[in-house]
């Protein structure tokens, strides 16, 4: 039984159904991440988990214990909000020790567990200043430390660091995960931001239109996603997704990459997914990571199934650690991650490896994967 | 080319443009401004005056001998009809008739705003359209139909007073003119706080609900002390609304010991015996005026601030 569980969740607003029966489940101290465009219902669904939204159908539980229809206090949760939501008539330490206050611990005890908490958070300097007196990471850390401070069950983050400017963003990431780690709290976080989601999280849901489209690791979500949309959602840069056909090399399945100007680019596929000899002819979406298409020399040693084809680079972006390379195959901009030092010169013909050990195919029809 | 001799000519005739505006500007600003004080001025110097100076002497000249006098009489001697006792236990009447009326609506409007935008119900904007509608009922409309409520109200005082000996307030002038007052202006309270609070984070409800804080906690710790501004504007409004208010004074209490500043003051110009005392008359007149001046010397500058906060949304 898993510490956090949500079964058939559903959420109507009058004739809107923003939750279409969400299923998901964490371990104890596991990091959840809900991710997705805006307007997904992620927000929505944390809400729900906090209490500060009630469920049209379906059971949250906690350890076994249904939850849903408990009161935001009763539940054992805190919360961290996008904008914070410090009270700004108190000071930092008065917003620590707000809920204390409310359940009636002894003013002793607070000041106790508001010390240990400014120490973990290194905010102890703060603590007689008000809201208005904090920057931006300051405020982000006393948000973290009201939270904290009551030692819940189970953290729920709502876009947490989206008011950061960037370099805030990744320091405040690093400290979450720290955190994490150090604490061994269950956290649930909502972002839109799928670097967020890969380097935080044990388990993603990927969300979309009030549906999971996928839950798993980041690896899973990552290497395997589902269907078109995680596919294209996840990673930066994104998946390269381009239309191409199925045709035969002799025995072996080959994909079928236009090019412009050019006779088509036929890469022989040696272990095809079994699902793949269906589509022979027909139109597929042939998706590959940047990553898995690089210059011949950069490619992955060990990988049982590489094919090399000359490729017209349109575009190199040198970005420092690495240099991309766009060309265009089946009509579409297609990036492939070369190394820095990779001697490549748009306006050339370069061959380009492509890892198909690391290929997926999705059916145009449906935009699932065929398996 | 045109353009760039216009633009490089502009500077030299707008700076004696600019000059021009602002001479006019702040000249029709000072004119008015005079205008306006005028009135305030000619009580303010008559008040000093003696009867001799003010029927012999220029209506705006300075007072020869300043005397305190007037001031004297029109606090503890004038007579508002029969009875000669000055203005201050009218002055008192209408403290406690607007202190209490005024902390009362404001606290009930605050509270109706705190439902009416974080406590959403269904129909929660029929009922803010409906109490939006009380703003706009004219004073004479209420007249009557309030008479009756209140009519009852001195009737259940009685019955209390012979159940019990004490009627309670029920029947007190007073407490009838508090009560009017509260019912009045819980449409405007409610108006102000509500659109205060629809622009204050929903985010800081829900935090503060997950702490663990009730309804009324909530109420009191967190949207209350965030919540200066309209307050102020909400006093001011109130008080000065209430202090001056005339028409249900005089209809509800406007006899007796019991009378209000207003009506009081309204009396004591026009008791028609003897010489107009124009002196008495304004030092009385300053009298009732200086606690609403006061107000918006104390609170003045919350004031137009918290107007454009509780206007920008809503």
């Amino acid at each position: 039984m898993a510490f956090l569980e949500i079964n058939g969740l559903k959420k109507r607003f009058g004739q809107v159904e923003i939750l279409k029966g969400i299923d998901v489940e964490l371990e104890k101290g596991g990091f959840l991440v809900l991710v997705g465009p805006s307007g997904c219902g992620k927000s929505t669904l944390l809400n729900t988990i906090a209490g500060l939204e009630t469920i049209t159908s379906g059971e949250i539980r906690v350890e076994g214990r249904a939850i849903n229809d408990l009161h935001p206090s009763k539940r054992d949760i805190a919360m961290v909000f996008q904008s914070y939501a410090l009270y700004p008539n108190m000071t930092v330490a008065g917003n620590i020790s707000f809920g204390m206050e409310m359940r009636g611990v002894p003013a002793a005890e607070r000041q106790q567990a508001i010390d240990k908490v400014a120490k973990v958070l290194q905010i102890g300097h703060l603590l007689q200043r008000k809201p208005s007196q904090l920057s931006g990471g300051q405020r982000q850390r006393v948000a973290m430390g009201r939270a904290l401070v009551r030692d819940p069950k189970l953290f729920l983050f709502d876009e947490p660091l989206s008011n950061l400017d960037a370099k805030l963003r990744v320091d405040m990431r690093i400290e979450i995960k720290r955190l994490h780690a150090t604490t061994g709290t269950t956290i649930v976080y909502v972002t839109h931001d799928q670097i967020e989601a890969m380097t935080l999280a044990t388990k993603i849901a990927v969300m979309r239109d009030g549906e999971v489209q996928q839950f798993g690791t980041p690896a899973e979500i990552y290497n395997n996603p589902t269907n078109l949309f995680v596919a294209d959602f996840m990673g930066s840069p994104a998946m390269n997704l381009i239309p191409a056909t199925i045709g035969t090399n002799g025995n072996a399945l080959s994909v079928v990459l236009q090019r412009e100007a050019r006779e088509p680019i036929s890469l022989p596929m040696a272990n095809a997914p079994a699902g793949l000899s269906a589509f022979q002819g027909k139109p597929i979406i042939f998706g590959v990571r940047p990553e898995a298409l690089t210059d011949p020399e950069g490619a992955e040693r060990n990988a049982s199934n590489i094919a090399t084809a000359d490729c017209f680079i349109e575009v190199v972006e040198p970005a420092g650690s690495d240099t991309f390379a766009v060309t265009n195959l089946g009509g579409k901009g297609v990036v492939a991650r070369l190394r820095a030092d990779a001697n490549i010169q748009p306006g050339t013909n370069t061959p380009l490896a492509f890892n198909l050990t690391k290929a997926v195919f999705f059916d145009p029809a449906t935009e699932n994967r065929i398996l | 080319m045109s353009a760039i001799t216009t633009l490089a000519r502009q500077p030299s005739g707008g700076v004696n443009a600019r000059i021009v505006n602002r001479i006019v500007i702040y000249g029709l600003l000072a004119l008015f401004a005079l205008f306006y004080l005028m009135p305030l001025f000619v009580m303010l110097v008559t008040s000093f005056k003696t009867m001799d100076e003010i029927q012999n002497g220029n209506m705006l000249a300075l007072p020869q001998a300043p005397t305190f006098e007037p001031w004297i009489k029109a606090w503890s001697e004038v007579c508002s009809g029969l009875t000669c006792v000055g203005m201050k236990g009218y002055f008192w009447n209408s403290i406690k008739m607007v202190v209490p009326a005024v902390i009362i609506s404001t606290l009930l409007g605050a509270l109706n705003g705190y439902v009416l935008t974080k406590w959403r119900f269904r129909g929660a904007t029929l009922v803010f359209g409906l109490m939006l509608f009380a703003c706009f009922i004219p004073f004479q409309s209420v007249l009557l139909p309030m008479a009756t409520v209140l009519g009852s109200f001195g009737r259940f005082g009685v019955k209390l007073q012979n159940a019990t000996g004490f009627t309670f307030g029920f029947g007190n002038p007073t407490v009838n003119l508090v009560f009017v007052h509260v019912v009045y202006g819980i449409g405007f309270t409610t108006l102000f706080f509500r659109n205060y609070y629809e622009t204050f984070p929903n985010e800081l409800v829900k935090a503060a609900q997950i702490d663990g804080a009730s309804f009324f906690q909530i109420f009191r710790r967190i949207m209350l002390p965030n919540s200066l501004p309209i307050i102020v504007v909400t006093v001011i409004y109130q008080f000065t609304n209430i202090w001056n208010d005339f028409l249900f004074a005089s209809a509800y209490a406007g006899s007796g010991d019991v009378m209000p500043m207003t009506v009081a003051l309204n009396n004591v110009v026009n008791t028609s015996t003897g010489v107009v005392e124009y002196n008495v008359n304004m030092a009385a007149a300053m009298i009732a005026a200086l606690p609403t001046l006061l107000v918006y010397v104390l609170a003045g500058r919350y004031f137009v601030r918290g107007l454009m906060a509780g206007a920008v949304k809503g």
